[in-house]
């Protein structure tokens, strides 16, 4: 998406998405539709617009102006991304290993030719790179895990910096700018391997899916050919409250039944009037402003285990005793106790909220 | 020769240093056949050792089993800052390699 963004356009797609919402909600298309969706939304505000429009182009447009080094990378690197990646971005644990399986001659030709050998271990961020832009905006948008969007531009461009160090590509006394980051392009092990000229499956050697635009002829209206069947709308657990607590799209709450007309789903969608809303503990508040959801389910194991598990586990002794360890537990992360997923350490959660969420879990009165 | 070992070496609370360390080494266990059916010739790492100051702090013995590029991480008391780190690696097939990493 281009920084100049058409705010007819954007508003258009937001009625497209609404028109979407309605659908999987189980609405049947009424011929009123088209009237009911005028009243929806408003324009979006330019400081929308620019909050939302973060995207980096693979021809670097987009890219906010800024530096960082291997050595600033590797400092943010230990703080915030080690946890999880390992301390040379090879950990397998969580995710794919970042770095590795990448040579000299893979620099040289742009073609890894690790990803032909049957006998490669894995493949790695590294390998499969093909733009560097799309490692830059991925760090950028969505890591740490934790708390995407929460690193300075320089520090992005700083770690970076370091993986491409860990790979080689970059020595260790280079500072990665927006200057020079198409440059660096020009080292990335695979960046003449990627191809637009293959298909989803195989479909006899020629693609399935061919990316040209289509821009006429255009569907004017929308016929629903399928819908999930309403015993499995709740097959995950409820959706809404495994969304990262980010922006301001969540899943649809699947706990209970699809809304049947627009007006039920406007109402539930509404903010609770003042009074008549259910109370909510401190601890779940916290929960979610801090995005334990996102890896604990209520009753339901995601990433990490169910919260409800973690009551259980800790019920059998007293409960300053499971406080104080859940402390611990919160606060410093680990891994081990519910296999190898390690879990981050939260320090930058003040010790009260700690406290609190700790105690939250030990009472086990989720609501 | 072989490429260079990655050293992270970093003075932590107690006075206790953490060592990390990645090898880059293929650790070909000797039973695995290539495509033509022939074994692949064993060519591992076989002893490991890490000097503070030119005092041994860790030796190690690996075999087959331990990974390609294998990372080892390992703790010493004493170290201080500015302090020189190093370890070196000899393999089977009689390559060896010395990597040195300041405790920061």
């Amino acid at each position: 998406m281009s920084r100049s963004v058409d705010l007819r356009t954007l508003r258009r797609r937001a009625l497209a998405s609404a028109t979407a919402a309605l659908m999987a909600a189980g609405m049947a298309a009424h011929a009123d539709a088209p009237a009911m969706l005028g009243k929806l939304g408003r324009a979006a505000t330019p400081a929308e617009v620019k909050a939302w429009n973060i995207d980096v182009r693979a021809d670097f447009k987009g890219l906010p102006p800024g530096s960082g080094s291997v050595a600033r990378g590797q400092e943010v690197w230990e703080a915030r991304c080690e946890n999880c990646h390992g301390t040379f971005g090879e950990s397998n644990e969580v995710f794919f290993p970042m770095v590795g399986g990448t040579t000299a001659a893979d620099i040289k030709s742009g073609h890894v030719a690790g990803l032909l050998d049957p006998n490669a271990p894995a493949r790695t961020t590294l390998m499969k790179l093909a733009q560097l832009s799309t490692l830059w905006d991925y760090i950028n948008r969505a890591m740490p895990w934790n708390q995407p969007k929460s690193l300075a531009t320089d520090d992005v461009y700083a770690v970076t910096a370091y993986i491409l160090n860990l790979g080689n590509i970059v020595p260790a006394d280079f500072v990665l700018s927006d200057k020079n980051m198409a440059e660096v392009q020009g080292r990335l092990p695979n960046r003449n391997g990627m191809t637009r000229e293959h298909g989803m499956w195989d479909v006899n050697g020629k693609p399935d899916v061919q990316g040209s635009a289509c821009m006429n002829q255009c569907a004017s209206a929308v016929a629903i050919t399928s819908r999930l069947p309403e015993y499995a709308r709740n097959a995950h657990g409820d959706i809404a409250l495994q969304n990262r607590m980010i922006g301001g799209v969540r899943g649809a709450e699947t706990a209970l039944p699809a809304p049947s007309t627009f007006v039920a789903l406007a109402a539930r969608q509404a903010p609770p009037a003042s009074g008549v809303a259910p109370a909510q503990s401190e601890g779940l508040k916290l929960a979610q402003s801090h995005a334990c959801l996102a890896c604990h389910g209520i009753g339901n194991k995601i990433v990490g285990p169910a919260l409800l598990d973690i009551h259980k586990k800790y019920a059998a002794q007293p409960k300053a005793d499971a406080v104080r360890l859940l402390i611990v537990r919160i606060k410093s992360g680990g891994t081990g106790l519910w296999g190898n997923t390690p879990m981050p350490a939260q320090d930058h959660v003040p010790d009260v909220e700690v406290r609190t969420l700790a105690d939250w879990i030990a009472t086990g009165k989720f609501q | 020769m072989a490429d260079p070992m990655r050293i992270r070496a970093q003075l932590k609370d107690g006075g206790v240093t953490e060592v990390r360390v990645l090898m880059a080494h293929i650790m070909e266990t000797g039973q695995r056949k290539d495509g033509s059916g022939k074994i692949v010739p064993a060519h591992h790492i076989q002893n490991v050792t890490a000097t503070w100051n030119g005092k041994t702090v860790l030796t190690a013995q690996f075999g087959p089993a331990v990974s390609q590029n294998p990372v080892m991480n390992f703790s010493f008391k004493g170290g201080a800052k500015g302090d020189k780190v190093s370890v070196s690696w000899s393999d089977n097939k009689g390559d060896k390699r010395t990597d040195e990493a300041t405790i920061s």
